[in-house]
């Protein structure tokens, strides 16, 4: 099973359409399950939910083979966790998905460095899907202590 | 119950990777009493773990009477808790709570969200006047402002 996520703030309508229609077109070999937030659109061809409590949230996450979502950090950073290979579509400003286009600029840097794959539009995302079978995410090396460190060090002036 | 210290702390973030991120660096503040701030009831259960929260309006572009709410919302939680400290990884309840907390007196940090690759933050640049430490997740960000510092990635 494929996880779609759309994240905890925005529906993704142009997303989940296009996944629906592929999935209703036969494109995808694996099953998708989708949580769509408050969203416009209702897909005909795949499982999916409008929100899930966290503790499924992080079940259905943790149980899939894969993930396919925004660029959005908390869904970057929870696959990086759970070393699940990741898909993102970039939130677009001029779609009305997103106040501006970062989505893209976060996208575009972390998908260079191998941390997950990334369709520029939605009608890349069938042949992604394929790349994603095959796709192993690299790693990320973050450095808490030394911000943690310094925050502390900022706490003893207070 | 392990006796918490004195120093009281707010905590705000919107959700998702806003609230993510400055999570990742609680140890930095979980020997203290901190009250947390967000706008979302899915992270209702995320923070109640962490201590006493408080869900409020968003604040953005476009959204007038939500951004207004917002601020009343951030005043009076300031009012009523009084922290001493807001530790803030935006974007726009954050920027409310910094900016009333340091008028009222307290010490304010702000994590930029590394998700924010060419510059920093609209929410991150407004309220960088009033912040005490503005820690950026690029390199490059700490380069073009002062009172901005780069210590590494948290996520």
């Amino acid at each position: 099973m494929i996880f779609v996520t759309v994240g905890s703030m925005l529906p993704f309508d142009r997303l989940v359409k296009t996944l629906d229609i592929a999935v209703g077109k036969r494109l995808v070999d694996e099953t998708l399950f989708a949580q769509i937030g408050e969203a416009d659109y209702k897909p005909r061809n795949l499982r999916f939910v409008d929100v899930l409590d966290r503790e499924t949230y992080i079940r259905q996450f943790k149980s899939a083979k894969a993930i396919i979502s925004h660029a959005g950090m908390g869904t970057i950073a929870m696959a990086d966790r759970y070393e699940k290979p990741l898909l993102v579509l970039p939130r677009l400003k001029r779609y009305r998905e997103h106040v501006n286009d970062h989505q893209v600029q976060t996208a575009k840097a972390f998908a260079k460095e191998g941390y997950f794959l990334m369709a520029k539009e939605s009608n890349d995302l069938v042949n992604k899907i394929r790349e994603l079978q095959n796709f192993t995410p690299k790693k990320r090396v973050t450095q808490v202590d030394a911000v943690i460190n310094r925050v502390e060090i900022g706490r003893a002036h207070v | 119950m392990s006796q918490r210290k004195e120093l009281r702390l707010g905590v705000v973030a919107s959700p998702g990777g806003h609230l993510t991120q400055i999570l990742t660096i609680s140890r930095a503040w979980d020997e203290y009493s901190a009250f947390y701030v967000s706008t979302s009831p899915t992270v209702t259960s995320s923070l109640a773990k962490k201590g006493p929260f408080y869900i409020i309006e968003e604040s953005g572009r476009g959204h007038l009477f939500g951004t207004i709410k917002c601020f009343v919302q951030c005043f009076k939680i300031i009012l009523k808790e009084r922290p001493q400290v807001i530790i803030s990884g935006g974007s726009g309840c954050g920027s409310f709570l910094c900016i009333i907390g340091k008028i009222f007196g307290a010490k304010t940090l702000w994590l930029d969200s590394i998700a924010n690759v060419e510059r920093m933050s609209l929410s991150g640049r407004v309220t960088r006047p009033f912040v005490d430490l503005c820690l950026v997740q690029w390199p490059k960000h700490a380069d073009r402002y002062s009172n901005v510092e780069y210590w590494g990635k948290v996520i």
